[in-house]
């Protein structure tokens, strides 16, 4: 059946800025604010937003993400006419088949499943930010202004605009120019990664980009300038409110402390805009006798009985008596044993800190030191008795008891 | 396909259980911190491979239909099978008006027509109302392995009010050779009111009883033909809680405060599952504290909890203090309110200041959306 928008979101990054955490799962995977994975943020907002059309695209370590996504029945995108599908790369009659080359190329791959809908617009989305926002009005604006392409773009300090690709517009908000990461930026407006285009535009320039062989066939890189350069109309739309990269340790790491503060944007117990997860069955959490939490979220499964400050907890966690928890992301199933100290450090999936081990340091007092920062512990490893791992260290192996790495 | 059936009476609506009864049958009571009592046999159920599930229901069910919905949250939401509730069909024009059934005999009457279309060669028989962690599977091997006409599930930790239970005297080959019920004081092995017998039995039993009018699963069929029928008890010793007033409800939930009571009923190889509702995490504020609680997705947490058990959505104020209560779902503690061995059922808002306070004997219920 015909669609007004089908929503595309980009999956497939390998996000080797997370190293540790993206071992085993692809970015979109990682888990995010105690109960969620990144990608739980643009997939609820879809549904909110009255999309019911989504192709996830995948080529890096999909087996987590495809299984988390299943059949769509969290985020009510278990539908008999759209849905969500998981498109990985696939090879063609008479090729033998290429991974995604870039973002426009994944999308360009993936041609026949949007035109199976007929729409008439497309979104694209990534799976790495965490936010929420109404693709709906954007879709209005889009079409209020007429748009060939509209980007979503957030107001940025100039001194950051050299972290982000930045969008130069005239006093309609119509782009004129688009630079990736300026040293000398002329606008204080960021490319949020999200963009809504018309199909028919669309198909149009991913089908020259690919017959360009000089292309990197990446949206920012290639198409936007192409479009730009032949005059067809791209306008920012403005975006207020909380958004977050979350593609590097520090900034996933931040951007977990974010959740812990009401007010902080993202306002996760809205019930008017909830987002959506798929959360294994666990009884509720259980605080001991000697367990004191505070300013910090607990998920169900958890065992409490030590201290666990300015901290977040996935399911599963178990914080043993005299064990002390500050600053730190606690991913599904860590265990930490009594009397260890975990501090500004990040926890992968089933890691467990051993009696009395010391992970991680609190900031030096003059926070310029280069040599610290957050400890991230993989996968399932196994920080042994009385071990101490550094600040700013990445485990990802088991650590012997007693010494340092 | 499984060749056990499981068919669930959820009909019951306990007075006893006054405030926590008002809006709901006895099997939608909350329970645990995020499960209704219902989600125990439905999970035992699902977790022993059983696909079709038919729930009887007579009245006061819409908080019973709003928690299972489609059956979905247990994987029976299936084209095939799955889910079935079961409202008292054309019974009520044949009978009396209004009423409930009289039995679980006159029940199974009532629903002939799904008990005919049943796929499976065998149906457990189950009360809704009772929360244990059953490992059906060994149940129904049992029952294939001793051929008898009806495997009843006892329990060897006495749960329940015996004028509330029936019990069984065995023979010395294993086999039940009297049946009470409903006695003064326990005698035997307490039934959980678990059974698992073949379909056609099931048939020729209700056929009997419907012919007969004998309204009794207890009285005019375990009871009058415990000797012609090979009836094989199946001891259970895991944990059960089968509240029956107030006083004992607060009791069972209180139980899963130890946590060797939590690992009997929250067996992760066996998990128990419940209607999802997609909470965020709990939040607990700068200058919060709580102790020995169990807590559920989804509250904030910025006064004292400690001896409690919070369901989901639970907000506790700055400066409220909290102890030995439950309080369901979407309860809210205002600043500076004093609850102690209190039940606040769903919704129930308690003003800054108030102070509560019940003792575990007579624990204070406060009735659903209510406001103190």
């Amino acid at each position: 059946m015909k669609k007004k928008c089908v929503a595309m979101l980009l999956a497939g990054g390998q996000g080797s800025r997370l190293r540790a955490l993206t071992a085993h799962v692809a970015k979109p995977a990682v888990p995010f604010g105690g109960k969620y994975r990144i990608i739980d943020f643009p997939l609820s907002n879809c549904v909110n937003s009255g999309i019911d059309t989504v192709g996830v695209l995948t080529q890096y370590q999909p087996l987590e993400l495809n299984s988390y996504i299943g059949n769509g029945q969290p985020w009510d995108l278990d539908r008999s006419d759209g849905g969500v599908h998981i498109l990985p790369p696939y090879i063609k009659e008479g090729d033998s088949g290429t991974w995604y080359k870039g973002t426009a190329n994944a999308i360009y791959q993936n041609m026949s499943f949007i035109q199976r809908y007929d729409p008439d617009y497309v979104l694209i989305l990534s799976g790495d930010h965490i936010y929420k926002m109404d693709y709906e009005k954007m879709l209005r604006y889009h079409r209020q202004t007429n748009a060939d392409c509209t980007i979503s773009v957030l107001e940025v300090p100039l001194e950051d605009a050299s972290r982000f690709g930045m969008m130069n517009v005239n006093e309609k908000d119509e782009i004129y120019e688009f630079e990736e990461k300026p040293k000398n930026p002329k606008s204080n407006l960021a490319s949020m990664g999200i963009y809504i285009f018309t199909w028919s535009k669309l198909r149009k320039y991913l089908m020259a980009d690919e017959a360009n062989p000089k292309s990197k066939n990446d949206f920012g890189h290639d198409v936007i300038p192409a479009m730009l350069t032949a005059g067809e109309k791209l306008v920012a739309y403005r975006f207020s409110g909380y958004w977050k990269d979350v593609g590097t340790i520090d900034s996933l790491w931040d951007a977990n402390m974010d959740m812990l503060s009401y007010d902080n944007g993202i306002r996760l117990f809205d019930s008017e805009w909830p987002i959506y997860a798929r959360t294994p069955t666990r009884p509720p959490h259980f605080m001991g006798e000697h367990a004191s939490v505070s300013h910090s979220l607990v998920t169900g499964g958890c065992e409490v009985d030590g201290v666990v400050e300015n901290s977040v907890l996935f399911h599963s966690v178990r914080v043993e008596a005299g064990a002390v928890v500050r600053y730190s992301i606690l991913m599904p199933g860590t265990v930490v044993r009594a009397g260890a100290r975990v501090e500004y450090t990040i926890l992968a999936e089933n890691a467990a800190i051993g009696v009395g081990a010391r992970v991680g340091t609190p900031p030096p007092p003059q926070n310029e030191s280069e040599d610290w920062g957050i400890t991230v512990v993989a996968e399932g490893v196994r920080v042994g008795e009385n071990a101490v791992v550094p600040a700013k260290a990445m485990v990802t192996r088991n650590v012997k008891g007693g010494g340092s790495k | 396909m499984n060749e056990l059936h499981g068919i669930i009476f959820a009909y019951h609506c306990n007075p006893l259980l006054r405030e926590l009864t008002q809006h709901r049958t006895t099997s939608s009571i909350p329970y645990g911190g995020r499960y209704r009592l219902i989600d125990f046999m439905l999970s035992n159920m699902v977790n022993a491979g059983i696909s079709d599930v038919g729930l009887i229901v007579h009245a006061n069910y819409q908080s019973l239909l709003d928690h299972v919905g489609s059956g979905k949250d247990w994987d029976l939401s299936r084209k095939h099978g799955g889910l079935r509730i079961l409202p008292p069909f054309s019974y009520a024009r044949k009978r009396r008006e209004g009423g409930t059934y009289r039995g679980r005999m006159d029940a199974l009457v009532g629903v002939f027509t799904y008990l005919e279309r049943i796929r499976q060669d065998y149906v457990v028989l189950a009360s809704g109302n009772m929360a244990a962690n059953l490992p059906l599977n060994d149940i129904f091997e049992q029952h294939l392995a001793t051929g008898a006409d009806i495997t009843a599930v006892c329990s060897a930790r006495p749960h329940s009010d015996p004028r509330l239970a029936n019990y069984f005297i065995m023979d010395p080959d294993g086999t039940v050779s009297d049946v009470v019920v409903r006695p003064s004081t326990p005698c035997g092995w307490e039934s959980m009111e678990v059974y698992i017998l073949s379909k056609q039995r099931l048939m020729d039993l209700t056929e009997h009883c419907a012919a007969h009018n004998a309204p009794s699963f207890s009285q005019d069929v375990l009871l009058s033909m415990v000797h012609r029928l090979k009836i094989v008890p199946y001891l259970f010793n895991g944990y059960v809680a089968a509240p029956s007033t107030v006083a004992d409800y607060f009791a069972r939930s209180m139980e899963l405060l130890d946590p060797a009571v939590r690992a009997e009923l929250f067996d992760p190889a066996r998990p128990i599952k419940t209607k999802d509702r997609s909470d965020p995490s709990t939040y607990y504020g700068p200058n919060s504290r709580s102790n020995h609680s169990l807590i559920s997705d989804g509250c904030i947490i910025e006064g004292e909890v400690e001896n409690s058990i919070l369901f989901r959505g639970v907000r506790v104020d700055k400066g409220a203090r909290i102890s030995g209560c439950i309080l369901m779902q979407s309860t809210h503690i205002c600043e500076n309110a004093v609850l102690s061995h209190a039940i606040t059922d769903k919704n129930v808002q308690v003003n800054s200041g108030r102070m509560l306070m019940g003792h575990k004997t007579y624990p204070l219920a406060i009735a659903k959306d209510a406001i103190v």
